[in-house]
């Protein structure tokens, strides 16, 4: 039975690489871009936030081996030939390790070093980050893609469980990676900005949230929308999927949690929450949020994910093939 | 024919001794032959591009000379689990986990019941999907027999194999830390024994035999029997026959009637 390590995993792989794919979409757009002048800030939060959860939800991964100590076994022992083995978990070991290279590389780009080191020293950093920054971004879009993707491939390639062995599921973890991606840059932002006076920075923060909470919006409609398509394909099924969907049915084991806790809490109420606020700024022009609110909605995104999370890797694990 | 079979009988083919020499985890071998493949297409052209799509996939069984299966006549057998505690001190399993368990089904109201016995083990599948999504190579299909083993020097005990078998005999094994499984007693068919539970099966009910070979004991019966395998929609294709399987099943039950199924995987709550 796989558990909490690897929920844990997925949540944490998922938003990590969310967050870190949409810094690198930041930073590469520029400050022409829907942030205007925060374009930076915004995309030094998804960078410092993205790749670390990420490495400690791979070593939940290593952690829950039988031998956690021949977990490069994973690559090693089809090192020369790696293509001809078409396990997800082998390309997912040569997915996580250049993410976690690469993406330490490009969270370390962002530190004030010269804040840090001052002196010759921490100028030489400072120029090499500001060098490396694109080039290291542009090899991150592509690489956290892959690993936001990977955490459905992952579960995906089993016919033995039928609420996995589904396209759609695929999508649906893709999807909500970069949900909650951006729901934890929005935290990170609320949570560090210090309103000092200044009515321009603060119009510019406003205006990077509302940029954040659309792109989240169209984001939670697209999951909403998997999320039906997938009942509706199950519902309509029979046999091995049409029995593992009940699970989720009234009556099934994690029936509650899914609907309450999924698609109520997770995603109708911050879907409600952010169009009340959109929608307000297209009419009034003002993007003003309560503080409450700029932090209670990314959690629900974010508690959203991590219950999607358990109730697929559970809820698929609890029901199988029917029949002996 | 079943008062002939003797208890040790010598199966059919004599497969070498462990370890094994054919096995190839990083698929080597498979991928010098796959470039001699390309080699032969740039240099005869299209007569090649038949002969190239002919050939298996990578990680794709090729047919093994001998395949060995297993036949249970559940016509003889009595459930007395014989078999599992064979299996248990056969393979030195811990507490708490079984390679062959037997599940009985009870169906029925009374006086009009019935109770019904289903060894499960290992079907050494002939497509397994355990091997395909094995990261390291260490699960394989043996190609001498085809018995399906893990190479406990490679398995690294992530248990993506047990996610993916259809027939839950996948375990990881809580003392040696890596995926376990039935393995048709490869230490005793090496040395021309048959497995140990069907050297104990008190009812002869279970039949161990080379399937490729048509003369064989087990080839004979499943021709002349009608047999079944277990979930072939799985697309599988197990080595494990049964004859007189009862396919009752708690989740596809009408309303009204009583059907329990009771296996070794109890304590877990899982449909299927």
């Amino acid at each position: 039975m796989w558990t909490w390590p690897i929920y844990g995993y997925l949540f944490l792989a998922g938003t990590g690489a969310g967050a870190t794919a949409i810094s690198a979409v930041v930073l590469m757009r520029g400050a022409g871009g829907a942030f205007g002048p925060r374009y930076f800030d915004v995309a030094r939060l998804g960078a410092m936030i993205g790749p670390l959860p990420v490495i400690i939800g791979t070593g939940f991964l290593i952690f829950e081996l039988g031998r956690p100590f021949r977990a490069f076994n994973i690559m090693t022992s089809n090192f020369w030939f790696m293509p001809l083995n078409p396990s997800p978990m082998n390309f997912g070991g040569w997915m996580l390790l250049p993410f976690g290279i690469f993406g330490v590389l490009y969270m370390f780009c962002f530190m004030p070093w010269s804040r840090w080191l001052p002196g010759v020293r921490g100028n030489l950093l400072d120029a090499w980050s500001t060098k490396l920054r694109g080039p290291l971004a542009m090899i991150m879009v592509p690489l956290s893609v892959a690993t936001a993707i990977y955490t459905a491939v992952l579960l995906g390639a089993v016919p033995a469980r039928p609420l996995w062995n589904s396209p759609v599921m695929w999508a649906l973890f893709t999807v909500s990676a970069f949900s909650t991606g951006i729901a934890a840059i929005m935290l990170g932002q609320r949570l560090t900005y210090r309103a000092n006076g200044d009515r321009e920075a603060e119009r510019h923060f406003h205006n990077s949230g509302y940029a954040l909470t659309v792109a989240d919006l169209v984001l939670i409609a697209f999951e909403l929308m998997i999320i039906a398509l997938f009942f509706m394909a199950a519902y309509f099924s029979y046999g091995d999927v049409r029995y593992a969907i009940q699970v989720f049915l009234s009556g099934g084991e994690m029936a509650g949690l899914f609907w309450v806790g999924l698609v109520g809490i997770g995603l109708l109420v911050p879907f409600c929450i952010e169009a009340f606020f959109v929608l307000r700024k297209m009419r009034t022009g003002s993007f003003r949020v309560p503080y409450a609110v700029e932090i209670v909605t990314p959690l629900a995104i974010l508690v959203g994910g991590f219950i999607l999370r358990y109730v697929i890797v559970i809820g698929g694990q609890i029901t199988g093939p029917v029949g002996l | 024919m079943r008062d002939e079979q003797q208890l040790d009988r010598v199966p059919p083919a004599e497969p070498p001794a462990v370890p094994d020499p054919d096995h190839d985890p990083s698929g080597r071998r498979q991928f010098l032959k796959k470039l001699g493949g390309s080699a032969a297409l740039a240099v005869t052209g299209a007569a090649a591009v038949t002969s190239l799509q002919a050939e298996p996939e990578a990680n794709e069984q090729v047919e093994p000379d001998v395949q060995y299966g297993m036949l249970i006549d559940l016509r003889r057998c009595i459930g007395c689990q014989a078999c599992s505690i064979a299996c248990k001190s056969e393979a030195y399993l811990p507490l708490g986990v079984f390679c062959n368990g037997t599940a009985s089904t009870e169906k029925g109201h009374y006086p009009h019941v019935s109770r019904s016995f289903l060894p499960r083990l290992c079907n050494h599948c002939s497509t397994p999907h355990c091997t395909r999504v094995c990261p390291t190579g260490a699960t394989y299909k043996r190609p001498q027999d085809g018995i399906v083993v893990v190479d406990q020097g490679i398995c690294i005990g992530c248990l993506y194999c047990a996610q993916a078998c259809p027939y839950t005999v996948r375990f990881l094994n809580p003392v040696t830390r890596f995926a376990d499984k039935c393995d048709f007693c490869a230490h005793r068919v090496s040395q021309g024994v048959v497995p140990s539970c069907v050297n104990t099966c008190q009812g002869r009910a279970r039949i161990f035999g080379d399937l490729n070979d048509p003369e064989s004991e087990i080839s004979k019966m499943i021709a002349t029997n009608p047999v079944t395998v277990l979930r072939r929609a799985m697309g599988t294709e197990p080595n494990v026959y049964y004859i007189d399987v009862d396919f009752a099943d708690e989740n596809l039950k009408r309303p009204g009637e009583y059907v329990r199924v009771t296996t070794h995987q109890g304590s877990r709550k899982k449909r299927g």
